[in-house]
């Protein structure tokens, strides 16, 4: 188990690049960024996106989710300030986005599940800037932070 | 854990569970329950800590709070 130092580093060092590049460290780039051994960075990792709470895509030392974003494509295409480079994890960590961004327009767009037709947000810190239709819904069928191992499959 | 056009189009949804209607809601009160500090703070570069101390331990009871649970 990592010290909480480590921790610290670790997580602002892949959510810096996540921000800034949509893609995150593999952990032997992060080994490298914060000077410490690779087995120790790929376990800080696991550790990471077991509390964050993210996933790993399954079987692989690959980052496929930070919330709120994925590195894996998802439908929740995210655009800020006009460019679109990011995933959301879902479409409710969509709108907690902008709090990593601020000042910044953030564009959330995403086909509905019902029938494919376009969702599209805007928010700028507090503000929904506008949403189109008016009357967008959440909706999650699981607990919020629910059972760990069902993660990347709901 | 997802967006969709209105609540019709959510309740038409293949994956909508009546056990858990609480979990529909419209994108302002969603947009305010994902306002809580444990997303705000997550620019912080000592979040980690930050999660672990008495203001992260109160964020996340107050979220928890807010979430949807599955009828009983």
């Amino acid at each position: 188990m990592a010290d909480i130092e480590l921790l610290d580093r670790g997580y602002t060092a892949i959510m810096e690049q996540v921000v800034s590049t949509g893609t995150a460290p593999h952990f032997t780039e992060l080994a490298h960024e914060l000077g410490i051994e690779l087995d120790e960075a790929n376990d800080l990792v696991h550790e990471l996106v077991a509390s964050t709470p993210g996933w790993m895509h399954p079987g692989t030392d690959y980052l496929a989710s930070f919330p709120p974003f994925n590195l894996q494509p998802t439908h929740y295409r995210v655009t800020v300030d006009g460019e679109q480079r990011w995933f959301a994890q879902c479409g409710l960590e969509a709108t907690a986005i902008r709090w990593l961004v601020p000042g910044s327009t953030v564009q959330i767009e995403a086909p509905c599940l019902c029938c494919a037709e376009p969702i599209v947000v805007k928010m700028c810190d507090e503000e929904i800037i506008s949403a189109d239709p008016a009357d967008v819904v959440g909706y999650t069928s699981a607990e919020v932070g629910g059972d760990p191992s069902t993660r990347p499959f709901r | 854990m997802n967006l969709f056009r209105s609540e019709e189009h959510a309740r038409n949804w293949g994956g909508f569970d009546d056990s858990m209607s609480s979990g529909l809601k419209p994108l302002a009160e969603w947009a305010d329950i994902f306002s809580n500090p444990f997303f705000r703070e997550r620019g912080r570069r000592d979040y980690i800590s930050w999660t672990r101390s008495d203001a992260g331990r109160d964020a996340f009871i107050a979220l928890r709070e807010r979430l949807p649970r599955r009828d009983a």
